[in-house]
């Protein structure tokens, strides 16, 4: 095991050297589309950079070198300086590097700047992990954020491309985040309920199975296109349904796909959840006295519990995900941010787009692991 | 089991290439009242579909090699202690779409093919490498070790006994990969890949619903007729290894 945590230390120690010395650490171009001129090391980050290696390296060394958690707990914080140290940098070199150059000019974050990033990241919470603390993430998590608001608030980061594009697009931004969860929502909680209604129907539990791994084979981009198809079609066979506010293009399909994706793992979830219940559980709940339905509320019910949130997690991350693709049927959402940019050809609206996309699947993951781990327990004792 | 699965596959992706035809397409649009606009000609479908095939293929390849090959190291004793980390870093790659993984390419790799080549490997090669170290691991211990007491190496029991009893399971892990290739390669014209994908999104902007369908009707088919593909291959594979 120590030999197996020295050997994953000294890979990101290299992986960490790698980036920020041998991929530029910033590109700064003419304007927000134009190529950059990659800029690398000490000349993109200033004496920051070789802080943030000696930090990083120290954090691996010392996490490596002292066992269990006093290592993890000693170079948790260290590592969460190193990232901060290296938003810093950046900010500061992009200040450097734009002095004096037209204001359409751009300085973003190039490749060294992201793997850098994510090194540290991995070793932040590879430590966290080691510390074996239940809410220890979170914490870890709110502390860095308050650094980076921070960091952000102070004007440190202002003439980051990313920043820029931040600023010009934040109202968008928050709606779009918004329109993105009520798609998502709206389409688990639709899934939900097809899903409870297909596992009554016990007849047709094979036809059910044909369906919905069926339509996982379909690629989300051709049924989004289809149900475009279908929803005009019946639009213009039923034209008051047009005046109730329906629309070909919009939410509705969106809703639609996304939530048929999230069936199977809902459905799944549900059979194996309910259903595996020990049959002399069940027997001893009638053979004392309770109903059918009680036996489901009171004894499958909380059995099953780790099971169904499982599901729920599986199907909350798919829906976040495919949300993304709502944007093409003109649902907006963040899609429509990504896709914004991918048009322009303009990277920081597209990572802009992109990153509260896998933050907001991250946190769902998270989230409903968290409480899977709780049900679980709370079903064990 | 399994045939009844790869002849409903290959059914539907039957029927769904038969929508996909010009003449069908714009006869299912007619009757519905809309105007049956510039359907894709059958060449330019056949085209697409090639070309769809062809990144869809060469992702699979690069699946197979690293999905496997990293599966059957991630299995060897020595590497226990990773397999925590493989679980958490595909979680991970689970919870970055692949829309978004083209997108992020994209200004790295520009437009085309390698984007989409590169999304689909990232998209797909997790659950490759978790089905294969799911597969190698369900061989039970007993045949492992009767293959050691007969006297074979390490090398030789992982040919000769883990990997032909583990084939039904990597092919299943394939099969799913081949899959998410497919529906990544349709994501792909978005960032200009020639895919089947592209009468769709061209058609969305045109608001046309004959290749919109048409194009959908040719993704979906093609993804079916893979599944049929491998489903089929997965079969004869059983047969051939039952005595």
């Amino acid at each position: 095991m120590t030999t197996a945590r020295a050997a994953a230390a000294a890979i990101l120690a290299l992986a960490l050297a790698a980036s920020l010395y041998g991929l530029p650490l910033l590109s700064v171009a003419a304007n927000r589309l134009a190529l950059g001129t990659p800029a690398f090391g000490a000349a993109a980050g200033g004496g920051h950079v070789h802080a943030v290696a000696g930090l990083g390296l120290a954090g691996l060394a010392l996490f490596a070198a002292a066992p269990g958690r006093v290592g993890a707990a000693l170079a948790l914080p260290i590592f969460g300086a190193a990232v901060l140290l290296l938003a810093a940098g950046l900010g500061a070199g992009a200040t450097a590097l734009l002095d004096g150059r037209p204001t359409a000019a751009r300085a973003s974050v190039g490749s060294g700047g992201w793997c850098a990033v994510m090194v540290l990241l991995a070793a932040a919470g590879w430590s966290v992990r080691a510390f074996r603390m239940p809410g220890f993430g979170a914490i870890a998590i709110a502390g860095l954020a308050a650094g980076l608001t921070t960091l952000a608030r102070s004007g440190t980061l202002d003439h980051l491309s990313l920043a820029v594009e931040f600023r010009a697009r934040h109202a968008v931004l928050g709606e779009a985040i918004v329109q993105h969860l009520v798609l998502a929502g709206g389409a688990l909680v639709l899934a939900c309920l097809c899903a409870v209604t297909m596992s009554l129907w016990r007849r047709g539990q094979g036809l059910v199975e044909v369906v919905v791994s069926g339509i996982q084979v379909v690629p989300a981009v051709a049924l989004f296109g289809a149900l475009v198809g279908a929803f005009s079609a019946v639009l213009s066979a039923v034209p008051s349904l047009r005046e109730a506010g329906l629309s070909a293009l919009g939410p509705g399909p969106a809703i639609l796909g996304i939530a048929a994706y999230l069936l199977l793992p809902l459905w799944r979830g549900l059979a194996a959840g309910l259903g595996g219940t020990p049959a002399t559980l069940v027997d001893t709940a009638e053979a004392v006295g309770l109903g059918r339905r009680q036996v489901l509320l009171s004894v499958r019910l909380p059995l099953g519990a780790p099971v169904l949130v499982g599901a729920l997690r599986v199907a909350a991350v798919q829906s976040l995900g495919l949300a993304t693709l709502g944007a093409l049927v003109g649902a907006g959402g963040l899609g429509r941010i990504v896709f914004d940019g991918m048009a322009q050809f303009a990277p920081d609206l597209i990572l802009l787009g992109a990153l509260p996309i896998v933050g907001l699947s991250l946190a769902a993951d998270a989230g409903l692991g968290a409480a899977e781990a709780m049900a679980r327990r709370r079903s064990h004792s | 089991m399994s045939v009844g699965k790869a002849g409903g596959s290959a059914l539907a992706g039957a029927v769904l290439a038969a929508a996909s035809l010009p003449g069908v397409a714009g006869s299912l649009v007619a009757a519905f009242g809309q105007p049956a606009l510039r359907p894709v000609s059958l060449d330019r479908l056949v085209d697409l579909g090639a070309s769809h095939v062809s990144i869809a293929a060469g992702g699979l390849a690069v699946m197979a090699i690293l999905g496997v090959g990293l599966g059957v190291l991630a299995t060897r004793a020595g590497a226990l202690a990773w397999r925590g980390e493989i679980d958490r870093v595909a979680a991970f790659a689970q919870a970055v779409p692949p829309v978004v993984v083209v997108a992020l390419a994209l200004p790295v790799l520009g437009f085309g093919g390698p984007p989409t080549l590169l999304a689909l490997v990232a998209y797909g090669i997790m659950p490759v490498l978790r089905g294969t170290i799911g597969a190698i691991e369900g061989v039970p211990t007993d045949a492992r070790e009767a293959g050691r007491a007969i006297g074979l190496s390490d090398l030789q029991v992982l040919r000769q006994v883990e990997l032909p009893l583990a084939a039904p399971g990597i092919l299943d892990a394939l099969r799913t990969g081949l899959v998410l290739a497919v529906a990544t390669a349709a994501v792909g014209a978005l960032a200009g890949a020639a895919t089947l994908g592209t009468p769709i999104v061209a058609g969305l902007q045109n608001q046309n619903l004959v290749p919109l369908l048409q194009g959908a009707c040719a993704t979906a088919a093609l993804a079916f007729l893979c599944d049929a593909a491998m489903l089929a291959v997965a079969g004869l594979l059983r047969r051939a290894t039952r005595p």
